[in-house]
């Protein structure tokens, strides 16, 4: 186990190496730089004042060199400052990835929360109502785009309820409740999206499973209905749904993109974004080089989580 | 027993069901008869003003930086001019004529007065104006010295430095007397200096921090309290504000909402106070939900949108293919398909400088009509009777401008047989490849939002040696005239000359101006004096009006 931790780590090396050059190299490939979408529409800047800025900041060194100082940035622990808006970019994602990882987290939880139980429900009354409903709700799920989903939800709750999450984004640490509110349509869209996929796997996996000669056997015995689901079926069936939750994490953290903005919550999403947007290249890079390190890092605990779901699965 | 309910009838049920949602949600656009009669000018009101309350504003923007010699992002001019006074500003809605009246009057200066040659202009400062009691300045007087270090700090570097560099010396005689010698003369200065981007700045935090990133202290009617970076901006009454009494309104809060469905909920719900929207059918959507909700109309002065054309290259140095294109596009349709009837044909200098009403498509003259036969018959007089390949990209400001983009295409194939190649840009690469200015084909091209004087608007726009010529204007009568017009004093001359230079712009087709129109403001109903748009607008490009606007709560 030990030695296939190590060997997945070292892995991930190579990973992340041509990671940091491919955004490393589109970044230096898109046209236009942040000096120029800083002057706004001033036409005041010459192109000497130009250079002289580019210089300040680097920019007019070789690509290669570039590289290879905000790789040593990177190792270093300390990735520089924005050049768009000169904030260091440990503070700005110290703002940032919070607000992220508690929508990330929120959303999970409601996406599983939702995807299991009619998951479970459409398999074991399967081609009933219910199973209908489920499924319908999954394709639905999969269909709506979040910017869509999210227009939509904010809009009709105005009009309905005059109510929208508070603007302005507070910590869950200085107003929890408020926090909450803000937290709880955006989190509610992403889950939404991240359970369609989960309750249709978790769907097809269950009913694959009730099917199988030992929960036939369980219900020979007498077993009571919802032992032989939840504690025979569900357990083994699980192993599929963890892995597409794993995948779906990369979809999720896409997906607060468009919910961070629609929601005007302050996230890693949004702060990408808008670095892409204005050629902000060390806050990019530094953004894409955290979230593929978070992604390689959940794999590796996706794959852990299946020996802890069955223990016939051993890493060597 | 089988469940007589099948996969299809869901299917159906979900969809008819979802059909009559968004049809509930996206009812029909209404006319917009209704939406233009809103009223362009709201005087002040006659009650008495009440102090206190909170006035929120959810925007779209964000400022980049703090540092105003850094950027013209209206993320940060949109209150900056509520924390930060001008030398001159345009006049408040109580002491304007009307939405169009450029009269200016002191900021931060009491009286100005040029010297015979206009080459000296001195400025009588206000006496007793406190910069804001914070440290390092804790209200000390604003004295001249720091208005000519400010200007001297802006000519040195940044965006304002075109603007400045035009300044030869600076002299401060007293405290209170600022004297600035120009290169050459220009009547026009005071307007340079009533633009909202020259604000001044204190000295004390350029020299302690090294620049003006992390703090933004002036000596306006509100007070930078918290900057959140893309959460909110909040500023408090400044209680030393020099025009006593004011502001009315204690605290201003700018939400950062970028996504405009979610500015309008919030407006919706109350926790907005002010929404543009940028059409009439918008408009009619915010008055179902908030009936009592303020509108105005935005009066357009101007269209800062057009087709640039590389003019300096055939084959649009020649003035028949320029103005054939001209004739080939149709404005009208544009007004009344894509602005919904709200809107103007384009024009780009201010018509409040050379006439009193707003210019009508007819008044821009023969090359501006849209007539399609003569424009291929002059297309093919200039070689072209087969039309040519072009290109034409674009950074989408808002969806129209897809329309109207799209609207050219098409109009273009079919009047003249050019094929335009569309490439729709992200802001970045857009601005670059556009201010650079060696593009070839056609641009979607601008002119600065934000200014709105007259020298901005002629000299600095049109002169073939100004670096804000985006258009790439080459035209030896326009240089003699914005020159001239720099020259000239007379009011009622200056009008005439403007009046030249607009009708030699409109007869070479040198910037061809497409429709616009600047939407409406919706403020809820309880916000008074919220002033009249363009020149004095408390949102958007900020001003010192903000201090006159009030809560009736």
């Amino acid at each position: 186990m030990q030695k296939y931790v190590i060997r997945r780590l070292l892995l991930a090396i190579p990973v992340l190496v041509l990671s940091s050059l491919i955004v490393f190299g589109l970044m230096r490939v898109m046209p236009g730089d942040a000096l120029v979408a800083l002057m706004g529409e001033s036409g005041n800047v010459g192109e000497r004042e130009l250079k002289k800025l580019r210089k300040d900041l680097g920019l007019d060194r070789p690509y290669h060199e570039q590289y290879l100082i905000w790789v040593w940035q990177m190792v270093s622990l300390n990735p520089g400052d924005s050049i768009f808006t000169n904030e260091p970019i440990p503070v700005a994602l110290k703002k940032s990835i919070p607000v992220t990882l508690e929508l990330a987290t929120l959303a999970l939880i409601l996406g599983l929360a939702i995807a299991i139980p009619v998951g479970v429900l459409s398999a074991t009354r399967q081609d009933k109502p219910a199973d209908y409903v489920g499924r319908v709700v999954a394709v639905s799920g999969l269909s709506f785009p979040d910017f869509w989903l999210g227009t939509l939800v904010i809009t009709f709750a105005a009009i309905w309820f005059r109510w929208i999450p508070p603007l302005g984004y507070v910590s869950i640490w200085d107003d929890p409740w408020r926090n909450l509110q803000q937290f709880l349509l955006p989190a509610a869209v992403l889950g939404f999206r991240l359970s369609a996929a989960t309750m249709r796997m978790t769907r097809s996996t269950v009913l694959e499973v009730l099917r199988e000669d030992y929960v036939r056997t369980a219900w020979a015995k007498g077993l009571a209905g919802r032992m032989v689901v939840y504690k025979h079926a569900l357990k083994n069936a699980l192993i599929p749904v963890v892995t597409i939750v794993g995948g779906q994490l990369g979809t999720l953290l896409a997906g607060t993109v468009v919910v961070e903005t629609i929601f005007a919550l302050p996230g890693m999403g949004r702060l990408t974004v808008e670095a892409i947007l204005y050629r902000d290249y060390p806050v990019v890079q530094t953004n894409v080089m955290l979230v593929a390190g978070v992604l390689v890092t959940l794999n590796l605990l996706v794959d852990l989580t299946y020996a802890l779901l069955d223990p016939r699965i051993r890493y060597r | 027993m089988r469940s007589s309910i099948n996969r299809r009838k869901f299917l159906t049920g979900v969809a008819v069901g979802t059909t009559a949602l968004t049809a509930g949600a996206l009812r029909p656009r209404t006319a917009a008869a209704a939406a233009s009669s809103y009223p362009d000018w709201i005087p002040a009101s006659p009650k008495p003003p009440k102090r206190g309350g909170t006035l929120t504003r959810a925007s779209a923007w964000d400022p980049p930086v703090l540092d105003p010699r850094l950027t013209q992002s209206i993320g940060l001019f949109q209150f900056v001019g509520h924390t930060s006074s001008r030398l001159v500003r345009y006049a408040f809605p109580e002491e304007a004529t009307g939405v169009t009246d450029p009269t200016l009057k002191g900021d931060l200066a009491e009286s100005w007065q040029a010297s015979p040659d206009h080459r000296t202009w001195t400025f009588k400062l206000r006496q007793g104006v406190k910069w804001q009691n914070v440290p390092p300045l804790n209200g000390r007087e604003l004295v001249a010295a720091d208005v000519k270090y400010c200007f001297e700090a802006y000519a040195k570097e940044g965006v304002q430095s075109f603007t400045f560099r035009e300044i030869e010396g600076i002299e401060t005689p007293d405290k209170y007397t600022l004297r600035v010698h120009l290169h050459t003369p220009n009547v026009l200065f005071p307007h340079n200096v009533a633009e909202c981007v020259t604000v001044i700045f204190s000295r004390e935090v350029l020299e302690e921090d090294g620049d003006l990133k992390k703090r933004l202290i002036g000596t306006g009617p509100y007070i930078l309290k918290e900057h959140t970076r893309k959460v909110r901006l909040a500023l408090t009454r400044n209680p030393d504000y020099f025009d006593k009494g004011r502001p009315y309104v204690d605290e201003l809060v700018i939400l950062s909402t970028p996504d405009f469905a979610t500015r309008l909920a919030a407006f919706r719900t109350g926790q907005s106070d002010i929404l543009q929207v940028a059409s009439p059918s918008e408009v009619e959507t915010v008055r179902k939900t908030n009936p009592a909700a303020v509108v105005q109309t935005y009066k357009n002065v101007l269209a800062p949108f057009g087709l640039a054309l590389a003019q300096d290259k055939p084959p649009f140095s020649d003035l028949r293919v320029r103005r054939a294109i001209s004739m080939a596009i149709d404005r009208q349709k544009q007004v009344d398909t894509v602005f919904e009837g709200h809107g103007i044909p384009g024009w780009g200098v201010p018509y409040m400088y050379y006439q009193d009403k707003a210019p009508t498509l007819a008044e821009l003259g023969p090359w501006w009509q849209y007539r399609p036969a003569e424009a291929k018959k002059l297309l093919t007089e200039a070689g072209h009777p087969n039309g040519f390949e072009t290109t034409l990209f674009y950074y989408e400001y808002w969806p129209q401008m897809t329309s109207q983009v799209q609207i050219v295409q098409q109009e273009l194939k079919k009047n003249l047989n050019i094929n335009v190649k569309i490439t729709k840009l992200d802001y970045t690469t857009y601005y670059g490849r556009y201010v650079e200015g060696k593009w070839d084909g056609m641009a979607w091209g601008f002119q600065s939002g934000h200014a709105v004087g007259l020298d901005e608007r002629t000299y600095m726009y049109l002169h073939s040696k100004s670096t804000k010529n985006f258009f790439r204007v080459n035209d030896s009568v326009i240089d003699e005239l914005t020159v001239k017009l720099r020259r000239t004093p007379d009011r009622a001359e200056q009008a005439k000359i403007t009046k030249k230079i607009v009708d030699r712009e409109l007869d070479q087709v040198l910037r061809m101006w497409m429709p616009y129109d600047g939407g409406f403001l919706i403020y809820q109903p309880n916000v008074r004096n919220m002033a009249a748009l363009a020149l004095r607008r408390p949102d958007g490009y900020g001003s010192p009006t903000v201090a006159r606007l009030w809560l009736d709560k």
